[in-house]
């Protein structure tokens, strides 16, 4: 009798037990299930494309020196433990050397103990290997040395004084800090090649674990219980390959939690059962069309009229801007989630100045005048834009099309839309054979890379498209976003960076639709969703959502 | 000619003509593709294009080009995809498993249903009920297949959820092992039974699609063929003897005209071949046909080339059987040309 | 076909036409086949007055209209009888001018694949020998890839647009005539009475043109028809998964642009142009298989 007692009672316990820790059980076993757009190509930082799948999966499972949080674009400090300043003395008189002072007592994911060796070697890695494809220029172009102080605290010597230096290569992906250790124990690399380790293995100090990679179908990651920040709630699993259709379909059905899409759809989705909108905000990703000056003699597509420098005669490019009907596209295509700025500093970005002149709105008679003055009005002509096909940037290149083929039955515009990857190969190279393309800009929190890449005359996009002779004045621009790159007096740089905003209006380089809105979709059993444009593609931080199960 | 001699012979034509598409696709990718395309993998650096262009042969005359890059094939290099990330060879089996077990559910299900309205049919000949299972079977050849397997998917899976998409549920698929690639059989073998039955529930909207389609081509033979059997002289001798209609149809009848319908073979693995690449793509099934489709819209040529030859080689052997079988029926096939 | 005492022998032209007429009127008679007449019928009339019945866009007609204010319209609103679709384009415009373009894809098709193929036919058959041989096995070696996927693959070589799905339909589908075409030949070839023309001093191109060709005819003509809803059915796949141009108005491109709005309800843009696919493909299958059966020799008269 006892003995049965007690055992009864030892399983009544248990169960208890049991019962009281199954919440814990379950809350621990929810999996946030994400439809991603885009497969990661690989998972190795030094790697990695600036802007392609990969960069969420890091940003996950790898930590940087700093990172921002969700309430605004400020700095905060991740594995260094202070952010540098001219004021704290972090930043050295001339502005050329940064002091990191590092958190301590944290490991990997392979428990190897993280110190300021790890972050010489990540940030010397990427240098070195100069991977193709990858962002190594972020640090390249702007890091002299790296230097071990003492274990926990870095240093860094730049080339030139850089004002953008903590927002676009602290912060960026390409920056992360990985497992010294592990690395090297998987083989020596050099060459310009990776001893391919990282591509498909992740040993970071991050709040989630890389558990698993189906190629072409998904992906598995899972909470780190030992991470030094506030750990996350939920394992997290991202499903690759679907169409924008069938996410969609995919959230209704609650197949999947969060998803990646764009606000054609989210209209769609509002009062779905179960689904919920967040919409506040926009994204730092210009919707632009280029304008391209430098093709190569006889590389156009065949159907194009125009001649390769159709393009250097500012008033047709002033005409195209004109001629493009923004509110069509903002309300029609976007559904209102967006904003109407035709401008090369987004809005929400240090410095944008929203008094400097924009065009915002359809104004067909301008756009007469000026085709007539450049003299192409009465024989019409014929251009290709090549956009990526199903997507919001091929939906833009149908508005110009119909703006401008409403205009004057002569003048076509032909939109070729192409598969993904043959885009990124049309553009990727040095020449670009088409006179326009439509995507969007990477998202960044410091002008200067917008202008840098975008507007200045020699930049990454200057020289491919040729703006030094296409723009009027292009040493007065050039100067100008110079300038701005090294101005350290918050004030002055701003007040720079809305000039240069109002010469970019006379003399545009792109067709800049507008600016979308940061808005996503997702089920109502999730807890503290939130968008951060400065947090790579899809914005989110798997990390601090909840899911309750309910 | 013999049967013998018949059957030799087309044995003989068959590497001829495994060549000549092998000729065609490499044509493909010369005219379209860069040459290096097939084998070219964004982590290779430029020593190792190089020597791939080395092994290849790529400077060198055409004709020289097709000679490696047909040894290559032999020795199983079929090049890299860009699509999977990985040399062909290495995903082409999982994949075709997938693909496999698909259409052997679909093909189940045509023939199931393919027999029993062709029977329907054919007993009924130029009735009304003949006529509208003949719209009905017509109506499976002409279906798009992408828009049927859409209409599907709204129906079942987003309005009345009843079945997933995909082939299986994560979690289950982590839960046994995977010896055979066929789901079904390694939820069986693994003793499993929801493992079985996910696989089953995944396999239900897909095989509708693609087998609904392959009904026509059923349907169609199995009628004539007991249309023309139920012409025969021996059925009217058995039906003079008194032997009931029921045993002359099931026992007689049915079973003669089970014989020519089995030549469709050919014909139906040549329609669930190309009708699986809409309905993967739908129904987000990772076999050959999503793969191919994906290759296509992103210039992945040696998925391209491998599927196509592929799927050529197949159906030359498919068509071949079913040629020596029907020659076997009918001895003036043989004779002809 | 009784022939009465007094009968006038008939010349072989008046043969062929009553030969027709029987056939039509037999195909009429048939409801399946009857059914698929009408339907290509009023296929036929719709691509034809399709600028009556739905005026055209400029400055383009092929290309969809967008009206950005009238997204998402479903079927029922005023002005759009079948709805919009995310582009706001009327989706019955697509149909109508889907239909036209339908139409356009599969003559040009049908039109160069018949013509191609007869003459690589003819020359395989009249001229005989080892070009015979050659072309035979190239005949041989095209057939052995399923329609579909050489289609698909040479549509990718080729690059996306709609002219390169023509094309690359047109160097698919040739090849059955081919096959058709040197059969008649040889078959023909060895009937008595073109022996007895021969003899007689009659050119091989009389014989050719009086007694082959019409002859041929006939399965080159069920072929023909069946291609017809083939071709648009395989044109539409490829456009759906990707190799076509966006925003035109091509039934398979309708379906694949409409699939966006199925998640959230919005059936309507890919189930129209989805519906038109296959009622242009069910009437040609119903009447080529109804004039398939009409011409076998071994059914006719059943």
């Amino acid at each position: 009798m006892t003995a049965l007692f007690s055992i009864s009672f030892r399983a009544t316990l248990g169960a208890a037990t049991l019962a009281f820790l199954l919440p814990a059980i379950a809350a621990a076993q929810e999996t946030i299930v994400h439809g991603a757009d885009e497969e990661p190509a690989t998972l190795d930082p030094a790697e990695v494309e600036p802007g392609e799948g990969g960069e969420s999966v890091i940003f996950h499972v790898y930590d940087r020196l700093l990172t921002v949080g969700a309430e605004s674009s400020d700095l905060v400090p991740a594995l260094a433990t202070e952010i540098p300043s001219v004021e704290n003395g972090l930043i050295s008189e001339d502005g050329l050397t940064y002091t990191f002072p590092l958190r301590q007592g944290i490991t990997f994911h392979d428990e190897s103990p993280f110190t300021a060796d790890d972050v010489k070697f990540s940030w010397d890695r990427v240098i070195a290997l100069e991977l193709p494809g990858s962002g190594y220029e972020i640090l390249s172009e702007r890091v002299a040395e790296t230097r071990v102080v003492d274990d926990y605290t870095f240093e860094v010597t730049l080339n030139d004084v850089d004002a953008s230096f903590l927002y676009s290569a602290v912060l960026s992906m390409t920056a992360s800090i990985v497992s010294q250790e592990a690395v090297e124990a998987a083989g020596a690399e050099g060459d310009g090649e990776s001893n391919g380790l990282l591509s498909d293995n992740m040993i970071g100090t991050g709040p989630y674990t890389f558990e698993s990679w189906n190629r072409t179908e998904n992906m598995t990651l899972r909470v780190n219980p030992s991470y030094w920040g506030t750990a996350a709630f939920d394992d997290v699993r991202l499903e690759f390959g679907l169409d924008p259709d069938v996410r969609v379909l995919g959230l209704r059905a609650g197949e999947f939690d969060t998803i990646e899409t764009d606000p054609s759809y989210v209209a769609d989705l509002e009062g779905a059962d179960g689904v919920e909108i967040y919409a506040e905000g926009l994204l730092l990703e210009p919707l632009h069309i280029g304008f391209n000056m430098n093709v190569p003699e006889g590389a156009l597509p065949e159907g194009d009229t125009i001649p390769e420098d159709f393009f250097k005669d500012v008033r047709i490019r002033q005409a195209f801007n004109h001629a493009f009907d923004y509110t069509a596209f903002v309300q029609g295509a976007l559904a209102g989630f967006g904003e109407i700025n035709p401008h090369y500093v987004p809005i929400g970005v240090f410095g944008y100045d929203p008094n400097a002149p924009v065009y915002g709105e359809q104004n067909l008679a301008e756009a007469e005048r000026l085709f007539r003055e450049a003299g192409v009005w009465d024989e019409g002509f014929t251009a290709t834009v090549v956009v990526e096909s199903g997507s919001l940037f091929e939906i833009q290149c149908l508005i110009l099309k119909d703006s401008i083929e409403a205009m004057n039955p002569d003048m076509r515009i032909n939109v070729l839309g192409v598969a993904e990857a043959v885009f990124d190969e049309a553009i990727a190279s040095e020449t670009v054979n088409y006179a326009m393309w439509a995507k969007n800009g990477d998202p960044a929190a410091d002008p200067i890379d917008y202008l840098m890449t975008y507007a200045h005359p020699d930049g990454e996009w200057g020289e491919i498209h040729g703006f030094r002779d296409a723009y009027v004045n292009p040493d007065q621009i050039a100067n100008l976003i110079d300038q701005i790159a090294v101005e350290l007096d918050r004030d002055t740089r701003a007040g720079l960076v809305g000039e240069v905003q109002s010469l970019l209006y006379a003399d545009p380089m792109w067709i800049i639709g507008a600016q979308e809105g940061a808005v996503t979709a997702y089920r109502d059993d999730i807890e503290n969703m939130v968008l951060q444009p400065l947090w790579p593609r899809p914005s989110i931080n798997f990390a601090i959502l909840d899911k309750t199960g309910g | 000619m013999q049967i013998r001699d018949y059957i030799i012979r087309r044995l003989l034509i068959l590497p001829l003509l495994i060549i000549g598409v092998s000729i065609v696709v490499f044509a493909l990718t010369r005219i379209g593709g860069s040459p290096i395309g097939v084998y070219l993998s964004h982590e290779m650096n430029a020593s190792e294009v190089a020597a791939l262009e080395e092994r290849f042969h790529l400077n060198e005359p055409l004709v020289v080009q097709y000679w490696y890059w047909a040894k290559g094939a032999l020795s199983g290099d079929f090049g890299y995809s860009g699509v999977a990330a990985a040399p062909v060879s290495e995903v082409f089996w999982g994949k075709f498993a997938a693909t496999m077990e698909l259409s052997v559910f679909s093909a189940l299900i045509a023939v199931w249903l393919g027999l029993k309205l062709g029977v329907f049919a054919g007993k009924r000949r130029n009735k009304w009920q003949d006529h509208l299972t003949r719209i009905v079977a017509v109506s499976g050849a002409s279906l798009p297949l992408f828009w049927f397997g859409i209409v599907l998917l709204i129906v079942f899976w987003a309005n009345l959820g009843w079945f997933p998409v995909g082939r299986s549920d994560a979690d289950i698929w982590d839960s046994i092992a995977h010896p055979t690639g066929f789901y079904t059989l390694d939820g069986l073998l693994a003793g499993s039974i929801p493992a079985f039955l996910d696989a089953l529930w995944h396999l239900v909207l897909p095989s509708i699609t693609l087998g609904f389609g392959a009904v026509a081509i059923i349907t169609r033979m199995m009628r004539s063929a007991l249309v023309e059997e139920l012409q025969q002289d021996y059925v009217d001798a058995a039906r003079a003897k008194g032997l009931p209609e029921r045993l002359v149809l099931n026992r007689h009848a049915k079973r003669n005209a089970l014989v020519p319908t089995v030549t469709v073979i050919g014909l139906t693995i040549a329609f669930l071949m190309q009708g699986a690449i809409a309905a993967e793509i739908i129904f987000r099934w990772p076999g050959l046909g999503r793969w191919m489709a994906d290759a296509v819209v992103r210039g992945d040529q040696a998925t391209i080339m491998t599927y196509v030859l592929f799927t050529s080689v197949l159906f030359l052997f498919a068509n071949l059987i079913v040629d020596i079988v029907y020659a076997k029926l009918d001895p003036r096939v043989r004779l002809g040309d | 076909m009784a022939i009465s005492d007094n009968a006038i022998p008939m010349s072989a032209r008046q043969v062929r036409l009553r030969r027709w007429t029987e056939i039509f009127r037999s195909l009429m008679t048939n409801p399946t086949t009857a059914l698929g007449m009408i339907i290509i019928f009023l296929l036929l009339a719709m691509a034809i007055f399709a600028p009556w019945l739905s005026t055209p866009n400029t400055p383009d007609a092929y290309q969809m209209p967008r009206d950005w204010g009238a997204t998402r319209m479903p079927p029922g609103t005023p002005n759009h009888p079948l709805g919009t679709t995310n582009q706001g384009g009327d989706v019955l415009y697509g149909v109508i001018w889907g239909s036209r373009t339908s139409l356009q894809m599969s003559l040009i098709v049908v039109s160069v694949t018949v013509v191609i193929g007869v003459a690589i036919g003819s020359i395989a058959g009249i001229v005989g020998g080892w070009i015979d041989e050659t072309l035979m096995r190239i005949v041989d070696i095209f057939l052995s890839i399923p329609e579909l996927i050489f289609a698909l693959a040479v549509a990718a070589i080729l690059g996306p647009s709609f002219t390169n799905i023509i094309l690359s339909l047109c160097i698919v589908f040739w090849v059955k005539y081919a096959r058709i075409m040197r059969a008649q030949i040889i078959l023909i070839r060895q009937a008595d009475y073109v022996q007895a023309a021969r003899v007689m001093g009659d050119s091989r191109l009389n014989i050719f043109l009086r007694d082959i060709l019409p002859n041929a005819s006939t399965p080159i003509a069920v072929q023909a028809t069946l291609d017809m809803g083939n071709i648009v059915l395989v044109g539409a796949t490829l456009s759906f998964i990707g190799l076509s141009e966006s925003g035109i108005a091509e039934w398979g491109v309708l379906v694949s642009e409409g699939q966006a709005g199925i998640a959230s309800g919005r059936w309507w843009a890919s189930t129209f142009p989805g519906l038109m696919i296959f009622l242009w493909a069910l009437a040609f299958n119903l009447v080529g298989d109804g004039l398939r059966d009409a011409l076998d020799p071994r059914t006719e008269g059943r």
